[in-house]
């Protein structure tokens, strides 16, 4: 019998042990590891955030569906990861803290055969100096909690524009290296249209401020993509939005203080400049979680685990832009070092950016990290939870099931306003995600008939559908495998 | 405020009929994006 242990139950945690629990027999132990006691759906925290979506609408308690499923499930947090196991303990484990619970404060060393790290991102707010969610008007919508705070902030500055005050609102990343363009490109869009709904626009300055050095680049180098019956680029197809909407954008900006109401930053250019809001909603740069790993002999190996996330099956050799391939991705997210251990998601460090890396004249990075979006979180779950799958049954290692994000596709529907007859989407979809410039090389290394961009009330109706549908998924409600990641 | 999008395509945007059709559309075109699959990009294909 083996045991898979899995950390953290995001959207791909949770992908691999439904996946695996369903495919293996009740003798293989499936355990997952998680500090939050909840599944959450964060795509829909953007409707948390504008007040149209309850938190509890995106979430549900993970304990009661996992006991069903037989998943075990500890509410703890993993600390540091010992491979080899150590003198006392012969078999791998990962030291965890409880974090709720009887047990609140205890640790425990959790043993495995195979181990996931799907831990996703950790939210760097102290990268930037006084970014802190919920304080200075500042805030964020990466879990429900802060889109619960955003909402509250958001409400409290409308009613204010009800009684005659004008407002500057800035939304965008928080840090010269954010990743996460989209998200807080649909909240500006979501923002805007509430203020139309509640009828007090005309009383709000809305302002776009992001690292990217061209619109529509989220953090992917932009995208040549078919929109109608003509070809766009992505910068071009973001702008005619913005000017539609009469929000204002701010460009190659490296946020790196904010006091109250002021944000500070550095352009390209090696400007430092300031721009007052009343109320922000901007993206933290996202780091590992510093995670420390220890040999048999309690050594410090976390060099062969890190760097940063986790390492995998990339060629992390240093190159310059023009000579990234689409090669150096990862294809099994597997751990060189320890092969029993893998890294999907968002928890894993990539080769390099995506988009062309760019530094301020004073040196600074401002430039987008690479985004790793839902669907390629769980994809990339499901293949390591289908390796593993095929290695246990097999009885020798296989990794017969491959996903590098330079041949794999991705949709992003990016919500552009709520409502069922008034709401709005930006519906994308990229082949391949990592631009692969020798099979395209004259399309922005992109297939275009794959690659494309429409806007519309339907965008609006698929993002709700997805919304409902990977809730029922989550859940593992009857056919709930037939659902694609 | 700059008018970038025509009445006549913000029409076609937010017409139920027309966005039904859309829906179908969309969902079957992400669904071919999707379910195309995905792979390596190391080995050379023979
Ligand atoms: C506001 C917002 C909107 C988004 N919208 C979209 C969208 O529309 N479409 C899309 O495709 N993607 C979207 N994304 C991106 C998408 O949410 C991520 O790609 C996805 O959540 C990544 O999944 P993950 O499992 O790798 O990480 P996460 O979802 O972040 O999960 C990480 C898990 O690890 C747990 N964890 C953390 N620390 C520890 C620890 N020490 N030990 C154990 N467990 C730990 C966490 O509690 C969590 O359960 C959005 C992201 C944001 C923030």
């Amino acid at each position: 019998m083996s045991k898979i242990l899995i950390l953290g139950a995001g959207i791909s945690g949770h992908v691999a042990a439904s996946h695996l629990r369903r495919k293996l027999s009740k003798e293989h132990e499936v355990v997952v590891v998680s500090p939050n006691s909840n599944y959450q759906w964060i795509p829909s925290n953007i409707w948390v955030g504008i007040g149209r979506m309850k938190s509890k609408e995106i979430l549900f308690p993970l304990a009661p569906l996992y006991k069903k499923k037989g998943i075990g499930y500890k509410q703890a947090k993993a600390i540091s990861f010992f491979p080899e196991g150590d003198k006392n303990q012969p078999k791998p484990y990962v030291l965890s803290e409880y974090v709720a619970g009887d047990k609140k404060g205890q640790q425990e060393k959790i043993t495995y055969d195979y181990l996931i790290n799907a831990t996703g991102p950790k939210l760097n707010f102290e990268a930037t100096e006084g970014l802190i969610p919920g304080e200075n008007r500042t805030y964020s919508v990466c879990t429900y909690s802060h889109a619960d705070h955003a909402w509250h902030g958001l409400k409290a500055l409308i009613d204010e524009m009800k009684t005659g005050k004008k407002v500057k609102i800035l939304i965008g990343t928080g840090h010269g290296s954010s990743t996460c363009q989209g998200a807080a490109f649909e909240y500006i869009l979501n923002v805007e249209q509430e203020l139309r709904r509640h009828k007090v626009r005309e009383m709000a300055e809305i302002t776009w401020i992001s690292n990217e050095h061209k619109l529509g680049d989220f953090g992917m180098d932009g995208m040549l993509l078919s929109y109608g019956s003509m070809t766009l680029k992505s910068y071009e197809m973001v702008e005619m939005i913005f000017e539609d909407r009469g929000i204002k954008w701010i460009l190659g900006a490296g946020v790196n203080k904010i006091e109250d109401g002021i944000a500070h930053y550095e352009n390209l250019e090696g400007s430092y400049k300031t721009e007052t809001y009343d109320f922000a909603m901007l993206i933290p740069a996202f780091s590992g979680h510093g995670f420390k790993a220890f040999d048999k002999n309690e050594n410090d190996i976390t060099e062969k685990l890190f760097k940063g996330f986790m390492i995998v099956d990339a060629d992390y050799t240093p190159k310059p832009y023009e000579e990234w391939s689409v090669k150096d991705w990862p294809e099994t997210y597997q751990n060189p070092t320890y092969q029993n251990i893998f890294a999907p998601g968002i928890a894993f460090a990539p080769p390099h950016a995506i988009s062309k890396p760019r530094k301020s004249k004073n040196g600074t990075v401002i430039s987008p990290a690479p985004p790793r979006t839902g669907m390629p979180s769980g994809i990339t779950a499901k293949l390591v939870a289908d390796n593993i799958i095929d290695t246990i049954k097999s009885g020798k290692e296989s990794l017969s099931h491959k996903g590098s994000l330079g041949n794999m596709g991705a949709a992003c529907i990016a919500s552009a306003g709520y409502g069922l007859t008034q709401g709005s989407g930006v519906s994308i979809t990229t082949y391949p995600i990592v631009p692969d410039y020798e099979k395209y090389p004259n399309t922005q290394g992109r297939k275009l008939g794959k690659t494309f961009g429409e806007i519309g009330l339907a965008g609006h109706w698929l993002k709700l559908a997805l919304h409902y549908a990977f809730i029922y998924k989550a859940k593992m409600r009857p056919f709930w495998w037939l659902i694609p990641e | 405020m700059t008018q970038r999008i025509s009445k006549y395509q913000r029409f076609k945007m937010m017409n139920p009929i027309i966005q039904f059709f859309k829906f179908i559309y969309l969902s079957l075109k992400i669904m071919f994006v999707v379910a195309s699959g995905h792979g390596g990009t190391r080995v050379e294909k023979k």
